[in-house]
């Protein structure tokens, strides 16, 4: 429990509704999207940058861990106190500040929910392409956080490379702010690009000006039906090859695709191993001309049935059958730990092949979807966190896979970042020297080690 | 009655089975309405399930401040509808409800409405015979209340149109079109009661038994086989809750029907004639009537049978319409949340390009209507009811 002085200063610099202590608030920010958890000792909900600043400076002096948390929807159990102190929310901070036509960016506070963001962006006729699932219930400051990606990161890249600048506060409650709106800038190291998938382990993002794109003018999508998930693989790669820039290549294996029809019953075939989604865009002929080729690739590569969507409804609905499934796999198990393994795209077979084999060797079923183009897969691994044997297992699922993703000249993360469940690995992936330099610039930056302790780097 | 004080608190089997299925994803929060409103994860669908899992596995004790965050609900169900693991919210928003009350933490202005149905009859505290104060200005009196126990129809009105002046002109226009139409109704008067809905949703369905048993009786001494209600809340209280309250056979051979289903049966059957009316309007699904009854088309119907209307829809519609704050009874438990919640709404109606919100809802009229006029927002707010029966050829435009 905080000291009562402390409780009191903070509640001077947000206001006493602002700072929660109750215990059903500590109970509701003890989790993300993960199946762990822990309590923090109070909650904080700052309105500016300097509220966030004056924070900061109490959290310095009495040496009070801070955990920054958006909407709690991270994958990497990265925004849970583990070690207790203060969550500081920044959902209240959500105000678009600047709308830049000239230059096509937007600046926003980082609590802004990513999809008012991308909305405004698309109102005046141009496109955010960052679109992790969560668009509609994650904070832009979370996404930045961890770099977050989504479908059409495969041809417009992820959160980090549309962020231009950045305010933050540092463990001290200095405030700096970082970039700018020049589209070249080589001065100085480029601690955007630093800050960017820090998770809250350097500063607090409170701030961030994003670049925009023109909007491609017609999309078109198709969904093409594989008897055999490795035909699937090849015709990944042979539509890459081909030189059709798909926006976006998903993946749904047979589990996904059961789970998913149970909850949507919109007639998805229950007797295949995989269903490709696909989807081209660009102006009318462009899109046309490239999803009639990768329908026509994917047929050559084994697919059973490929259907191009008539209508932007249908297209529609394609792409809920595939939104869903995360959320839809608590049906077959009680919990489920998505990782977000990625490898070369050429790789794409292997790894799939590689996954329903540790599924096999463990005995727990793991459920294959993600961004298949990109080569970030979302093996979902199901299990029932009551039991400590299956527990057990999980753990050797988790540590197989890594290996298996490292093995094939891959990741641990594609886009859901370290946070804690990953931290074991991160040695084995990145080797020792360049976590002991990420560890200097950790101290570097956070001497006291005071923001989102214990998230990214094993304990020493 | 036998009560252990110190016997672990009970929760029910299904609803402990559903909070299993919530995997935290988060997708509720960008539906709930009052999350959006007030970004705090305790106030939201994800965070509700949280607390009554811990709660369930006595790692939470029920107590006022759980009970805050529980009442702070407009069980409009939105959360429900998203949800990704098909986990059923209403189970445990209701029952966590019914725990709260049985264990006295209900707050004390619910338990105060719930006392105020019990001993008055009605949501407002009135002498029930006021039930018909609405009819007092009508130019004659209704022949629904001379129906001899000879009906066809018994129109149960429904404590906030029966007692609301704002209200009147709802049960007024029904009771108009039925008159043109020769529909043989009856009115019940003082002897309707409170459907009880707002006992169950502050977790004291038990309690509504004895409003389900006289209401039934009520509507059976009309003769009635079909009843019909502008109260989407009396309405689904009586299809769904009255069913598991009653024993079988209570409601046998009576016919439970909104208004908007009646009027478009007529309209079907070119019982209602319409004059034109050119103008945009946008109709808004009250939770109670289309996400938790499911009657989405009746009402779409009537107004495309009226000529040159142009319907548009909003961007959150059928099954994923936002509330519009009325519900839950949050605004008798936090009036000033409940009233910060219709704006958006409004904004998505006058993005549609709508001149007019057209409800099938007294409490959505209210509702809506008074947070247009608090944020002139320059938007006309009117039930089906009211336009059907002010569209109706041979009458002068109102």
């Amino acid at each position: 429990m905080l000291d009562q002085n402390i409780i009191d200063e903070l509640k001077s610099i947000v206001g006493e509704r602002h700072v929660l202590t109750s215990p059903e608030d500590l109970v509701a920010y003890s989790y993300d999207a993960t199946f762990t958890s822990a309590r923090p000792n109070l909650v904080v909900l700052p309105d500016s940058t300097q509220e966030v600043s004056e924070v900061l400076k109490v959290a310095n002096r009495e040496l009070i861990p801070v955990v920054p948390r958006g909407m709690g929807t991270g994958l990497a159990a990265g925004s849970i106190p583990f070690g207790g102190g203060i969550v500081l929310a920044l959902t209240r901070m959500d105000r678009l500040l600047e709308f830049d036509h000239d230059n096509m960016m937007a600046t926003a506070e980082a609590g802004i929910i990513t999809s008012e963001l991308s909305d405004a962006v698309a109102r005046e006729g141009y496109f955010y392409p960052p679109d992790p699932t969560s668009d509609y219930y994650s904070t832009l400051g979370g996404n930045v956080a961890c770099d977050a990606g989504g479908a059409h990161c495969l041809k417009y890249g992820i959160t980090g490379h549309y962020v231009m600048a950045l305010e933050v506060v540092l463990a001290d409650g200095r405030v700096m702010r970082v970039g700018g709106k020049a589209t070249k800038n080589v001065t100085g190291y480029d601690l955007v690009r630093l800050l960017v998938g820090s998770e809250g382990t350097l500063a607090v993002i409170t701030e961030v000006t994003v670049r925009f794109i023109a909007a491609p003018e017609t999309e078109r999508t198709a969904q093409a039906i594989f008897p055999q998930l490795t035909d699937a693989g090849r015709a990944i790669n042979a539509v890459l090859a081909s030189g059709v820039n798909p926006s976006m290549v998903e993946i749904m294996d047979e589990t996904a695709i059961k789970s998913v029809e149970e909850y949507l019953n919109i007639g998805l075939p229950l007797d295949v191993e995989a269903i490709l989604l696909i989807q081209t865009d660009g102006d009318e002929a462009d899109a046309v001309r490239g999803i009639e080729t990768a329908a026509e690739i994917c047929r050559q590569n084994g697919a059973r049935e490929v259907r191009v969507a008539a209508t932007p409804e249908e297209s529609e609905e394609m792409w809920k059958a595939r939104s869903s499934i995360s959320g839809s796999l608590g049906r077959i198990r009680p919990n489920k730990l998505g990782e977000d393994v990625t490898v070369p795209h050429s790789a794409v077979p292997e790894m799939i092949a590689r996954i329903k084999e540790i599924s096999i060797k463990w005995g727990l079923p793991i459920v294959i979807f993600g961004h298949a183009g990109d080569g970030n897969l979302h093996p979902n691994i199901l299990f029932d966190k009551r039991d400590p044997e299956e527990m057990e297992r999980v753990e050797e699922v988790v540590g197989d896979l890594f290996r298996a993703a490292v093995e094939v000249g891959g990741s641990l993360s594609g886009e859901h970042g370290v946070g804690v469940l990953k931290r074991p690995y991160l040695e084995m992936a990145m080797g020792p020297l360049a976590v002991e330099m990420q560890k200097r610039i950790k101290r570097a930056w956070d001497p006291n080690n005071i923001l989102n302790p214990g998230k990214i780097f094993p304990p020493a | 009655m036998t009560t252990d004080d110190t016997a672990p608190r009970s929760v029910g089997q299904v609803a402990e089975e559903e909070a299993l299925h919530c995997v935290l994803c988060g997708k509720c929060l960008s539906v709930c309405p009052v999350y959006r409103e007030t970004r705090i994860e305790t106030l939201s669908p994800r965070g509700k399930v949280a607390l009554y899992r811990a709660a369930s596995e006595g790692d939470l004790a029920l107590s006022a401040g759980y009970a805050d965050k529980f009442y702070t609900c407009l069980m409009c169900e939105a959360c429900r509808e998203v949800c990704p693991s098909g986990v059923e919210l209403d189970a445990i928003l209701n029952q966590s409800r019914s725990d709260l009350a049985r264990n006295g933490f209900m707050p004390d202005s619910l338990r105060q409405l719930s006392e105020t149905i019990i001993i008055a009859g009605n949501i407002s505290n009135e002498d029930n015979v006021q039930r018909l104060g609405w009819t007092a200005n009508l130019e004659s009196r209704p022949a629904g209340l001379d129906h001899g126990g000879q009906a066809d129809v018994a129109y149960f009105v429904g404590c906030v149109s029966s007692l609301f002046p704002a209200s009147y002109q709802i049960p007024q226009s029904l009771v108009e079109i039925f008159e043109k139409a020769d529909v043989n109704y009856a009115l019940m008067g003082s002897d309707e009661r409170c459907c009880g809905y707002p006992l169950f949703l502050n977790g004291e369905g038990e309690r509504a038994l004895e409003m389900a048993r006289h209401n039934v009786e009520a509507v059976r001494a009309t003769g009635a086989a079909r009843v019909v209600m502008t109260c989407p809340s009396c309405y689904h209280m009586w299809k769904y809750i009255y069913p598991e309250l009653l024993d079988d056979g209570e409601l046998d051979g009576l016919e439970i029907l909104h208004e908007t289903e009646v009027l478009a049966e007529m309209a079907r059957e070119g019982r209602l004639r319409f004059k034109p009316w050119p103008v945009t309007v946008t109709y808004h699904d009250s939770c109670d009537l289309g996400r938790k009854s499911g009657i989405f088309e009746p009402p779409r119907e009537v107004l495309r049978a009226i000529p040159e209307l142009e319907l548009v829809e909003m961007a959150d519609h059928h099954e994923n319409s936002l509330c519009c704050g009325g519900g839950g009874n949050l605004e008798t438990y936090d009036r000033e949340l409940a009233q910060a919640l219709p704006r958006r709404r409004l904004e998505q109606a006058q993005d549609a390009g709508a001149k007019y919100i057209v409800v099938s809802c007294q409490q959505c009229k209210r509702t809506l209507f008074g947070a247009a006029r608090r944020e002139r927002i320059r938007l006309r707010v009117m039930d089906l009811a009211e336009v059907v029966a002010r569209q109706l050829e041979g009458e002068n435009d109102a």
